[in-house]
């Protein structure tokens, strides 16, 4: 029962950080809410900003784009430029009156297993308070 | 700054196309792009010309703007610079418009320069192809009062019509001075070596002019503040966005005619986008009680807006080329504006200055990330 009242989140995480770091959780057998969805990229860059919107206005209830440490990106700064089109992608939410709290740019490294468990923890019980996303309700978006 | 004054022949543009025509006999140009009337009288195009009889049919200050001068450039130098030389006289907006396509390498200003004219606004397009003569008188009307309702809207709240933060080489100035000469101003060292090879000496005071640039300036940015704030309004909340482009066909004609927009295989007319199986359209609609076809519409709109807000130029192409009129060019250019400002970016501004997502500081924007240690 409490499966079915848990937010969705997709998460778009890095392949050499995020991703491994979310693998740690798993083989420590590190215990978080099951609403992560994840997707592994390569890089965060690889983020384009029209998969947040894409993510948002099919009806996630939120999302979650997750890279290595700034200075410590695989491909040198990747992690920089996603961080500029991320700001960027947060102001329009802004400016059109979204939710901005629904997207989130965090940075977990490969051994940052507990991280990526307190991050995902937190977003959720973020989102079970603000609720469900209310452009699930909206036909013609 | 000291400019040079021109007395004024018959009209405006015959008294430019006079010193179009002396740079071009003095050699320093190979070929001019400007703006001509097509042959039926009813709407203008650029042509690319080196003859000097062409050169009688051109006006370089057109009433509409249908063909965006930066897609017409990024046109003639998609493989890269022209051998040469070109003169493009052209729109603040539209030289504005080719700086930011050459930082995306999308055309080469090499061999290229610009001369930029005091921009009044552009008509609407399809207002003009109905009534081309009451539209041509009623643009010198338009030249008189500097606004009119029946410029595109974005034309109205725009705040970069003169020189200021256009890198052209040089700028011609009308603002006010239309009834008995222009101003000829040298911008850049090329603009003013150009001038030295037609014997233009620049020694004329030009501060009334830039007395009348700063009154209107004036009342542009009032004008551009209360249609921003009326936006803003419109906006708010994922209930509304529909209602922003409800009229929207998704005919992409926005996209079409975006000189920034410059893809050639846009995310939107992809395979992944465009052949989805209906097993997930579906679901979908499933979920919400039903979805709207063509789907995507509004994701279309705000996937445009989170690509080029940053270097939009808010030329109003968009909505001009828009046939249910949506008001694309307003949203873009009141949300383009607060993207630009949290950079201090102005698209099109200097020629150096990358694109702020071309471009990072190592220590920056930590608000838009988890806060650290957690």
């Amino acid at each position: 029962m409490e499966e079915k009242t848990l937010p969705r989140i997709l998460g778009f995480l890095c392949k050499w950080c995020s991703s491994t770091g979310a693998d740690l959780a798993g083989v420590s057998r590190l215990k978080m809410p099951a609403s992560l969805i994840p997707i592994r990229v390569m890089c965060s860059s690889r983020v384009n900003p029209i998969f947040v919107l894409k993510a948002f206005l099919g009806g996630a209830d939120g999302v979650l784009v997750s890279g290595c440490h700034p200075g410590d990106c695989h491909y040198q700064s990747g992690n920089y430029y996603t961080r500029r089109r991320f700001a960027v992608t947060k102001k329009i939410f802004e400016e059109l009156g979204l939710d901005t709290n629904r997207i989130r740019l965090s940075w977990i490294s490969a051994s940052e297993g507990q991280r990526f468990v307190n991050v995902v923890t937190e977003f959720t019980e973020n989102l079970k308070k603000v609720g469900k996303n209310p452009v699930k309700a909206e036909v013609f978006l | 700054m000291k400019g040079k004054i021109i007395p004024l022949k018959d009209n405006l543009n015959n008294t430019i196309k006079e010193v179009i025509k002396s740079l071009l006999e003095k050699g320093c140009f190979d070929a001019i792009l400007v703006p001509n009337r097509v042959p039926s009288g009813e709407s203008f195009t650029y042509l690319l010309i080196n003859d000097q009889d062409f050169l009688e049919s051109c006006t370089p200050l057109p009433p509409i703007m249908p063909i965006q001068g930066a897609r017409a450039l990024r046109n003639l130098t998609r493989r890269g610079k022209t051998s040469l030389k070109v003169l493009c006289v052209m729109r603040p907006c539209e030289i504005r418009a080719a700086i930011e396509l050459s930082k995306l390498r999308q055309v080469e200003l090499e061999n290229i320069s610009f001369m930029s004219i005091d921009c009044p606004g552009a008509l609407v397009t399809k207002d003009y192809i109905d009534k081309p003569k009451d539209s041509d008188i009623l643009y010198e009307e338009v030249l008189d009062q500097w606004t009119s309702e029946h410029l595109r809207p974005t034309c109205n709240t725009c705040v970069n019509f003169s020189y200021e933060n256009t890198p052209s080489d040089i700028h011609i100035g009308i603002i006010g001075q239309q009834k008995n000469h222009i101003l000829l101003l040298p911008i850049s060292d090329k603009g003013n070596a150009l001038l030295g090879k037609i014997d233009i000496q620049c020694s004329d005071e030009i501060s009334s002019w830039q007395t009348n640039v700063k009154e209107i300036l004036q009342k542009k940015t009032d004008q551009r503040n209360n249609s921003f704030s009326e936006l803003q309004n419109k906006t708010a909340g994922a209930e509304n966005l529909d209602n922003l482009f409800s009229d929207c066909i998704n005919c992409h004609n926005c996209m079409r005619v975006c000189p920034i927009c410059y893809c050639r295989q846009c995310f939107f007319e992809s395979s992944d986008e465009v052949r989805i199986e209906a097993e997930n359209y579906f679901i979908k609609a499933q979920n919400k009680g039903g979805i709207k076809f063509p789907a995507n519409t509004i994701l279309f709109h705000l996937g445009r807006i989170s690509h080029m807000a940053l270097s939009c130029v808010n030329c109003g192409a968009c909505e001009d080329g828009c046939p249910m009129d949506v008001p694309v060019a307003q949203i873009f250019s009141y949300i383009g504006d607060t993207v630009q400002k949290m950079f201090d970016y102005i698209p099109g501004k200097d020629r150096n200055e990358p694109i702020p997502i071309l471009t990072y500081k190592e220590d920056e924007l930590h608000e838009y990330e988890d806060s650290k240690g957690q």
